[in-house]
């Protein structure tokens, strides 16, 4: 039973981390309509933000995630005037291909600039733990989860209660109509872009901590934000935090259960996809 | 005028008894390989510009990053051998790589001079390739070095050993050896295999939990080193000892907090007390500014130093020439002595070095300190260490 709820305790905490990087891919999918791949490369930038502050100025990460934010918010803003508005009424393919080439650009930057080291940061709290009961976690995943939660329950506050997080939904649900009744569509989708992408340099400042610093630190997750996307419904807010939690609890629970399943860990994600997925097209018919 | 002319005939001699090899290297610049392919690259510019400051033999680098990608080192090498015209060639740093670059060498024919590649895999596919020099141990050399560290740890009342190793040919290759040999030397062994730079570890070592190893012995890579030593912490594994394997650490590791007690396998420090080590380190402080820990880089430069002592016994630029001056090259290197003998297997002519040259270290006060074998230990090893 104890290694039940420990591995219930991982799975949740897992999620919060997930469902971070995938909130800011479904803004981007679901505001501006463009599938991000570049969206694992402004993680990575929030690592390297994280890493840098920490290394050159001893700067605690939790004071580097503000720095991070408003960091990668701006070049996340600058990636959308000077890419994405342009290709916005180009086909889907064309905008994919753009993304995709930004995150080679940036991933090569950051190759030519920091070298593919792996870096570490290390705060002082980085191994503390804490304990309930029989269960032990570590105080920095707990600290992820419980900020990652409190981030998304600002932005679907944001989304829910505020004018313009109407003008965003607005925006999200018809490109057209917003702009005839006097909604700026061109500002909704490039605070849309920059909060996507400052969600992401949010997550890189947590991974910093938890994993490292480096070129490819984004992939990974990048890779799982999509499924988590793709099984809450594309560009579905709400619909990622229990999206995430069904993954990371079914990532946790081969890992403990099934023999060798820690090297089932990538496969398991897609298998839930596709078993989400099938199940969806067989509803509808 | 006359001395003028004596000069140039001096000058002319000299170039017309010079050897000049165009050598391409081929080594792991980016991807997981990197820390050990940048170490290498430095150890073999060093050693290229004292063998070019000597003036015997003058030796043209051609380099390229394989990428740790077997879909860029095989272009790579192509490249090196077609467009370059290079004959002979230094890589072969991670085993996956260099398995795949096992069909275009036979291929093209280089004098290929190995500097890593443990795994066995790569011992058969090189099988009856005669310029095949492989300076780094295999991975049956590698396990039996571990082995006597956890033969020592045995007496120290150690019994259970819980392996986690990355899913790949790095990790994979030598884990059934691994737990046969633990389990002949009276161990309780339970395995398990992890995606390398996933960085979720919790659910299995919670999974370990249940087995309460004494030692957690980890395959993997540099992306694994933090997480790992972090999760162990926060699921309160509490093993006796955590011991890593990877081909390099995280930049910053040592001084991270909880790397401390981590022991970890390597064949060369700044530390190890012998003429060749000394003369390089100082070399290599003077040349970079700094040392380096990474033992990749003292295997560049012998490979360089001995390729340069076959050319000149070879008196000549030919690739089979020196691949025999080379079978025939007898020094002493950061490591110990070096002479080519054929593999324990007898698959491959070339072997360098075996199991003799690994050491064990502890990351104790922000550096590596070699605690295994008794005779090169700067400090006794702390068992039980603290997780």
């Amino acid at each position: 039973m104890e290694l039940l709820l420990q591995t219930l305790l991982n799975g949740v905490l897992a999620a919060g981390v997930y469902a971070l990087v995938a909130s800011g891919l479904a803004l981007a999918v679901g505001v501006v309509g463009i599938v991000n791949f570049a969206h694992g490369e402004f993680l990575m930038i929030g690592a390297f933000v994280s890493y840098l502050l920490f290394a050159a100025r001893g700067i605690d990460p939790l004071v580097s995630l503000g720095v991070a934010a408003v960091a990668v918010f701006l070049v996340g803003a600058i990636s959308y005037y000077g890419l994405i508005r342009p290709v916005l009424s180009a086909p889907e393919l064309n905008q994919m291909l753009l993304t995709f080439g930004l995150s080679v650009l940036l991933q090569n930057l950051a190759l030519l600039l920091f070298g593919a080291d792996t870096r570490v940061v290390s705060p002082p709290y980085q191994g503390a733990t804490l304990s309930l009961g029989g269960l032990s976690f570590g105080v920095v995943p707990f600290a992820a989860f419980g900020l990652s939660l409190l981030i998304l329950l600002g932005l679907y506050w944001f989304l829910g209660r505020t004018r313009l997080g109407f003008a965003v939904r607005a925006v999200a649900q018809n490109r057209l109509a917003p702009g005839l009744l006097g909604i700026e569509t061109q500002q909704v989708y490039l605070l849309a872009f920059g909060l996507s992408a400052a969600l992401a340099g949010i997550a890189g400042v947590m991974l910093s901590v938890m994993l490292y610093a480096s070129p490819t630190v984004g992939f990974a997750y990048t890779l799982k934000a999509f499924a988590i996307v793709v099984m809450a419904g594309l560009g579905n807010l709400r619909g990622v935090l229990w999206a995430a939690l069904a993954l990371a609890m079914a990532e946790a629970l081969v890992s403990t259960y099934v023999p060798g399943g820690g090297g089932w860990v990538e496969a398991v994600f897609f298998l839930v996809i596709f078993a989400v997925l099938t199940w969806r097209s067989w509803r509808r018919t | 005028m006359k001395r003028v002319l004596v000069g140039l005939l001096a000058l002319l001699g000299l170039a017309l008894a010079q050897t000049t090899l165009r050598v391409g290297v081929l080594l792991p610049l980016s991807g997981v390989s990197s820390v050990s392919g940048k170490a290498a690259l430095n150890g073999i510019q060093l050693a290229a510009d004292q063998v070019n400051a000597g003036g015997k033999v003058k030796l043209e680098l051609v380099t390229a990053d394989d990428g740790t990608d077997p879909a860029k080192a095989v272009p790579a090498l192509t490249k090196l051998m077609t467009v370059d015209k290079v004959d002979i060639v230094i890589g072969g740093l991670a085993s996956g790589v260099t398995y795949a670059l096992s069909g275009p060498i036979k291929q093209y024919k280089p004098l290929f001079l190995c500097i890593g590649a443990a795994s066995s895999v790569v011992e058969n596919a090189f099988s009856g390739y005669d310029q095949f020099f492989h300076y780094h141990p295999w991975d049956y050399h590698n396990v039996a070095a571990a082995l006597d560290f956890f033969k020592s740890l045995y007496s120290q009342g150690a019994r259970k050993v819980a392996i986690l190793y990355e899913d790949g040919p790095f990790g994979s290759a030598g884990i059934k050896i691994y737990q046969e040999q633990l389990q002949k030397a009276g161990y309780a062994v339970q395995a398990e295999p992890f995606k390398t730079g996933s960085g979720n570890f919790t659910a299995i070592l919670t999974r370990f939990k249940a087995f309460k190893p004494d030692i957690l012995y980890w395959i993997g890579y540099d992306v694994d080193a933090l997480p790992i030593s972090t999760q162990v912490r926060q699921v309160g594994l509490a093993p006796k000892l955590v011991y890593g394997a990877p081909p390099s650490w995280p930049v910053g590791f040592d001084k991270n907090p909880l790397s401390s007690d981590v022991v970890g396998m390597t064949a060369w420090l700044p530390s190890v007390s012998n003429t060749e080590s000394r003369k390089f380190s100082a070399a290599y402080k003077k040349q970079y500014g700094e040392i380096t820990d990474e033992y990749m880089a003292p295997m560049g430069y012998t490979i360089v130093l001995s390729l340069a002592k076959a050319a000149e016994a070879a008196g000549s630029a030919d690739k089979d020439k020196i691949a025999e001056a080379l079978a025939k090259v007898r020094m002493d290197t950061p490591f110990g002595p070096l002479a080519f003998k054929p593999s324990d297997t007898g698959k491959t002519q070339y072997q360098g070095f075996d199991s003799s040259i690994w050491l064990q270290f502890q990351y104790l006060g922000g550096t590596r300190r070699p605690v295994f074998p008794k005779s090169v230990a700067a400090r006794p090893l702390r068992y039980p260490g603290s997780y």
